[in-house]
Parts: C-alpha cells; structure tokens; sequence
C-alpha cells in the first residue's frame, strides 16, 4: 500500500517520528511514491513561487487619526454635492425663459422681484429701458413708473395712473413712462412685446457661482481630507 | 513577520493591545501585502481589499481579546474567517464551491492521482505551469485553498493553520494533501512531466 496521504505531511516534516520512519523507509524500495513525492514537492514550489499581487491603495485604517476625521470627510463630501445642486439649479432657474408664454407664467413672478425692486427706486425713480423688463408683470401698476413695478405699491405721487395699468407696461418701454402715466394716456402696444424687449431677468437669491464656490470649497476639503484618512 | 523581528513585534503588539494606534498601524502594514495576496486567491481581487480592510479594522477593534503568541496567525484567522464568510454569502450564485459535492473521508480513494499519460506534451517554462497552478487553485474547495495557500505561500506550520482555520491537525493534513494533489493532477493533466521534465 503506497502511504500517498503521507507524502506532503512529509514534504512538510509535519509527522510524528514514527510516522516519518515508516514512510521514510517505504520511499526507500517503491520508486512509485519517490516520483509521486518528487511532483508534489515541485507543486509546492510553484504555489510558493505564485506572483504576489499587490493592492492598488493603502489597507491599514487609519486608526491613529482623529474620531471625527472620517464623518467631517463624509459631511464635506455631501455639502459639496448639495452646494453643486444648487449651483445648477440655481443657474438653471436663472436661464429659464420665464414670460415667453405670455400673460400666463410671467404674472406669478412679478409680484415679488418687483416689490424687491421698487423701494429702492422711489417715487422719484426713472424709468428707463431697464424698469421696461418688470412692466410686463406688473398687474397693480401705480403712479410713477418705478412705484408701478410694484404690486401693492402704494405711491404717492400721480394717483390718477393708477387707472391705466397697460399704459405703464408699454411706456416704460420707451423710457417715457412718467409722462404718460401722468398723462394717462392709453396705449394699445401687448404687454407680451415688451417683455421680449427687455430681457434683464430678474436675480432671485444669491448668484449661482457662490454655490459653485461652496461646491469647490468642500470638494477640495472631502479630498484633503480623504488624503489624510489613507495617508500612510 | 517581514521586516520586523519577532522581539520588535511583540513590542509592537503590545504597544498595540495598550492602545497604541500607530504601533498596531506598524504591524497591519507588515501584514497587509500577506494579507491580500492570501484573499486574492481566497475571494478574488473585486473583494479582496474590503476583506483585508474588514480584518485589520475587525482586528484592532478586538485587539485586547488577542492573547496568542502569534500576531501574524491571529490576523490571518480574522481574513480567512472573513474570506470563508464572504464566500459563503456567494452561495445564492456561487463561482467556486465552499466543498467537494461529496466529501469523502477516505483520502485515498480522492486523491488517487491522474497518471501521465505517454503523449504528454512538456511545459517548457514555469510562468506556463504557473499559470496552471493559479486555475487550479481557484477550483478548490475554499477550506482546501485555505489550507494549502496557509502552508505554501505562508509558510504556516500544520499547527498554526489548524489554529487560524479551527480545524484538528488531521483536518488540515488531509486538505493540505488533497489540495496540492488536485494542483498536482491539473499540471500533470496539461502536460506537465513533474521536476524531472
């Protein structure tokens, strides 16, 4: 009987002596087993001799940094993600054509970009080609033209113009506002045309390109950080 | 261990167990290469760094339970148990199986090896033979690449790998043979002619 389960034990020299002697002194007279014994101590050497792959990053955690290194790379990660949101959706609300569809979309705006812009300008304001862009929106037109951007403006001046809403959109059009809401004067020119004849969006919170700062910002602080968390 | 003495090491272990998290940082990355290159061939390189990974972390959370003389045999316990189970959570759609469709406690009869045939052609080069082993390794039944990988490539004692796998020694005798016999028969069945060709 050849000791067959024997024989990588005692390549392995991990038999009793006993063991080792019996089958030491089987190899002796049975060329059958010293030739299987040759090939299994060659198969070993080449499973020893296997190419050792190594791995594409730094395995050992970095269990000396600080506890809070690991949730301040996350958080980082997500408000540079969230502020690059904002930065696109901002940009794209922004870029949106709101007004093209006419007296539809474009009076939902208005009440609240133009009551932003009215105080500033005051009764006194002018109204030149750059007030034009809110005049289409503006469904309580009051009497001067920078008080008739507004939708609860409550000018003083010029109560009388407050009857002719369609004559402040389409004067102010022209930079002659002033006189005709004074005048009263009923213009028959479509608030839609004028619309497209000022096209100065009006700016609704901060620029887009604070938010893409902010998404730079933390992205560059994820990555510092993540550097740190794999540095060796 | 590589690079470090054994005395260096035990130093570094303890240092280690007392919380030292830059001594046991020292000797994960004395064990790391050893590591993968163990869980490539165990789980395959798509998951072979989360195992690693897993294991270090895994062992430096329980490093104060960690009472053997061998660091090295303790980590490599924690990535063969992790390698075993992520294997074993393959089993919905297995690539390589866990066992022998019939395990057979007489080793003889299994590991009656295949006898070279007169018209085997001969593997000039290793690199080819290598090639041959490295299939037939990633045919073994897990337990028995464990095993086998543990002694050839580590360098492990019987002792120690009956240890890392909680196996008895004669467990780990009979995986060792049939292993290397079924790397063995897979040269041999390509050609292969043994150290005399």
């Amino acid at each position: 009987m050849h000791p067959f389960v024997e024989l990588s034990a005692y390549i392995d020299d991990a038999l009793d002596s006993s063991a080792k002697a019996a089958v030491g002194t089987h190899l002796g007279s049975c060329a059958v087993c010293r030739t299987r014994l040759a090939e299994l101590r060659d198969t070993a050497r080449l499973i020893a001799a296997l190419p050792a792959p190594v791995p594409s990053r730094s395995l050992v955690p970095r269990v000396s940094a600080p506890f809070w290194l690991a949730p301040m790379r996350t958080l980082a990660t997500l408000a540079s993600g969230a502020a690059l949101f904002l930065f696109v959706a901002s940009a794209v609300m922004s870029a949106l054509p709101f007004g093209t569809g006419g007296g539809a979309a474009a009076p939902a705006f208005a009440p609240v970009s133009n009551a932003s812009r009215e105080r500033p300008a005051g009764p006194a304001g002018a109204a030149g080609p750059t007030g034009a862009a809110d005049q289409r929106t503006s469904l309580t037109a009051s009497a001067s033209p920078a008080a008739g951007f507004a939708v609860n403006a409550s000018p003083t001046p010029a109560p009388e113009a407050q009857r002719s809403l369609q004559t402040d959109a389409t004067k102010a059009v022209t930079g002659t506002a002033a006189p005709a809401a004074q005048r009263g004067e009923n213009v028959t020119t479509s608030p839609v045309v004028v619309a497209y004849s000022a096209p100065e969006r009006p700016q609704l919170g901060p620029s887009p390109w604070i938010w893409l700062v902010l998404a730079v910002g933390f992205g560059a602080l994820a990555f510092v950080l993540q550097r740190r968390l794999r540095a060796r | 261990m590589k690079g470090v003495s054994a005395e260096a090491s035990a130093l570094l272990v303890e240092r280690a167990r007392r919380g030292d998290a830059r001594a046991f940082e020292q000797l994960a990355r004395d064990v790391e290469r050893p590591l993968y290159r163990h869980a490539v061939r165990m789980v395959g390189q798509a998951d072979a760094e989360d195992v690693v990974q897993d294991a270090l972390l895994a062992a430096w959370r329980s490093l104060t339970s960690f009472e053997g003389s061998s660091f090295r045999a303790w980590i490599f316990r924690i990535a063969t148990n992790r390698a075993l189970d992520r294997l074993r959570s393959r089993r919905r759609h297995p690539e390589l199986p866990l066992d022998p469709p019939a395990e057979d406690d007489d080793d003889r009869s299994w590991a009656e090896p295949a006898a070279p045939g007169p018209d085997l052609t001969d593997i000039a080069a290793d690199r080819e033979a290598l090639v041959i082993v490295e299939e037939a390794l990633a045919t073994l039944p897990a337990e028995q690449r464990a095993a086998l990988l543990l002694r050839d490539v580590e360098g492990f004692a019987y002792e120690e790998i009956a240890s890392i796998t909680t196996v008895e020694i004669g467990t780990v005798k009979s995986r060792i043979h049939r292993g290397r016999l079924a790397v063995r028969n897979a040269l041999v069945a390509r050609g292969w002619k043994g150290p005399a060709g």
